[in-house]
């Protein structure tokens, strides 16, 4: 049904509905954000090394306000490492000091050791602010359509263009 | 428009729906009724207004990333939840399915057309509220209009004017005044249409010209 | 075209949204479940502080101290048909030796030196085994979903798995420090928790789980040579 691209208001209004079903995607998940007050409040776990807990492809609901008290021993946080892309999810094993300088260790629960090596270098210890958010709840499964996604490229071509047509050309 | 030659799948009740709403301006047009787009103005602005801003709030936010632009990305959160909020509020309860608003060709009546159908029931439902200026001040008039689909599209699918423009003519009187001919054909006892009348008044719609329809159709 | 692509997306949308009305019904049945864990038993039975590399992969010799422990307790409530494992540990803890103040008794330091994961037998297969141990594991709970016996821990005189060590490179003859039992509920969907010090409706707090406080002895000299 193209029928209302010949008339502009219909045709803008088609439009806007696709752009408003984006926009209001990025702003729900801008606002999730802002409450969480973490850059990236829902991750998708990329590897093996929490499981069993964590499997890859399982999404992870993160926190990053320390409303109650300090991120501490035994939570499992993500972190960012300088000059390393992929965040990481890991159990905090050590804390040492407290406040925003304190000394945080992490370690996988399936690895044999701690994270001293994933650090960048020169690096013993992580502080708060390279900690994005600990991780609160969790989802199994659904974020697998991320890695596909990521592993097959042409794959997000795919859907998109689907998604806008879908949208484009139906009215309701 | 061109909707009236397209065949639309008759399962498909937005389908329907859709293709008589867009009959309706289509048809007051042609008897110069004056259009207003006021609502479907606000509604564009208000739309346009929540994607420019969310669309300003992703740049910022890949420009300059998360931590250094959060209040503004709180208060950007804000606003397009509060714009989104009225924009349903004005589709809801200002908008409520209006499909036409426009002024009658002689200045004197103010019309409002509403529709919508229930789920799964294939019955078009017509909200027309007009307002006409007589010698004691402004006249009220509601009439709400209630016909079924098959009435006017045929098996195929194939959007049948004639009998839509009469359903129009006689039930909504504001319309009626300017369109004596739909009256009288209505008056004449010929409400039922037999499937040759129909199959009849297609072809004919077919075969002649997108610009000369609408009189000819008049004329038959 | 049009109908039966509409029929898809309608049929995905419903199951999506049965799926995740049946998935949060999971997770809320967590806070209805009753949670009563108790430490019966955590003291330390060997204190050692060595001078030498905690790690293969350490650069620099350190004090790091050897913390045997032996640990009874029950655990077994928090197992349900929502859990996907148990996450146990065992922390010291020790205030800042630069803070010594009696009036500030937070714990600046921390550190896990024992811990394990105990797998549910519904995620038995995901569980980091050798065949052997994995097929022993999964024969432990044959028949059964939830097992909640493998919340009943008994250790006698364990070996601490980390040995622990402070950035300041010094262990020795620390004072005040305790042994904490802690756990992490990893559900197969929903909330994770952690253990409590204060009752949260069903969920009551962890009954002990705290040693008496002691004090990490001198280095020991012969202990490094051996070790070295």
């Amino acid at each position: 049904m193209l029928s209302g691209l010949g008339n502009p208001r219909q045709a803008a209004a088609q439009l806007m509905n696709f752009g408003l079903i984006l926009s209001t995607a990025f702003m729900m998940w801008k606002g999730l954000s802002v409450i969480t007050d973490s850059p990236s409040p829902i991750v998708v776990v990329l590897s093996g090394s929490m499981e069993p807990a964590f499997q890859r492809g399982d999404l992870l609901l993160l926190w990053n306000r320390n409303v109650l008290s300090e991120t501490s021993v035994g939570e499992v946080v993500v972190y960012n490492v300088k000059d390393k892309d992929i965040p990481i999810v890991h159990r905090v094993v050590r804390k040492f000091g407290t406040g925003p300088d304190a000394k945080l260790l992490t370690k996988g629960d399936n690895n044999l050791s701690d994270d001293t090596e994933l650090y960048a270098r020169g690096q013993d210890y992580l502080v708060r602010k390279d900690i994005i958010g600990s991780v609160v709840g969790y989802l199994p499964f659904v974020g697998y359509v991320t890695i596909l996604l990521s592993e097959h490229p042409w794959l997000k071509t795919v859907m998109l263009g689907i998604m806008g047509l879908v949208v484009v050309l139906q009215r309701e | 428009m061109a909707n009236s030659q397209e065949k639309i799948t008759v399962y498909n009740l937005a389908d329907l729906k859709n293709t008589s709403d867009d009959a309706i301006p289509n048809y007051l047009n042609s008897l110069k009724f004056t259009p207003s787009h006021r609502l479907t103005d606000v509604r564009l602005a208000l739309g346009y207004s929540a994607f420019a801003l969310a669309a300003a709030c992703f740049l910022w936010d890949y420009k300059f990333g998360f931590e250094s632009t959060k209040t503004y990305t709180a208060a950007a959160v804000a606003v397009y939840t509060a714009l989104n909020t009225f924009l349903t509020f004005w589709i809801l309860y200002i908008e409520k399915g209006t499909i036409y608003q426009g002024t009658s060709p002689d200045g004197q009546s103010k019309i409002r057309i509403s529709s919508s159908v229930k789920k799964h029931v294939p019955i078009y439902h017509l909200t027309v509220e007009a307002e006409t200026a007589t010698k004691d001040g402004m006249r009220k008039e509601k009439v709400v209009l209630k016909q079924p689909f098959t009435d006017w599209f045929d098996a195929s699918g194939r959007f049948v004017a004639a009998p839509f423009q009469t359903m129009l003519a006689t039930g909504i009187p504001v319309v009626g005044r300017f369109d004596a001919k739909r009256v009288a054909a209505s008056s004449e006892g010929t409400t039922a249409y037999t499937p040759e009348m129909l199959d009849a008044l297609a072809s004919a719609e077919v075969a002649t010209g997108t610009e000369s329809k609408k009189t000819k159709r008049r004329k038959a | 075209m049009y109908s039966s692509l509409v029929r898809i997306q309608n049929t995905f949308g419903f199951f999506t949204t049965v799926a995740f009305v049946v998935a949060a019904f999971i997770a809320a049945s967590d806070f209805i479940t009753p949670r009563a864990p108790v430490v019966n038993t955590l003291k330390t039975t060997n204190l050692q502080v060595v001078r030498g590399r905690p790690h293969y992969y350490s650069s620099k010799k350190e004090e790091y101290a050897i913390i045997k422990f032996t640990l009874d307790a029950d655990l077994s409530s928090l197992f349900t048909w929502n859990t996907k494992q148990l996450f146990v540990y065992v922390t010291a803890e020790w205030p800042s030796s630069s803070s010594s103040s009696a009036s500030q008794n937070a714990t600046t330091n921390q550190a896990v030196i024992w811990d394990t994961i105990i797998t549910a037998p519904s995620s038995d297969h995901l569980a980091n085994l050798g065949p052997a141990s994995l097929k022993k594991l999964k024969k432990s709970a044959a028949g059964k979903s939830i097992d909640p016996s493998r919340g009943k821990l008994s250790l006698k005189n364990q070996r601490p798995k980390y040995q622990i060590t402070h950035p300041s490179g010094k262990m020795a003859s620390t004072e005040d420090v305790t042994l904490r039992l802690h756990y992490n509920v990893q559900p197969w969907v929903g909330i994770l928790s952690w253990n409590q010090n204060v009752d949260y409706g069903r969920w009551k707090k962890l009954a002990g789980g705290l040693s008496k406080k002691f004090a990490l002895p001198a280095l020991k000299k012969q202990d490094e040579k051996k070790k070295a």
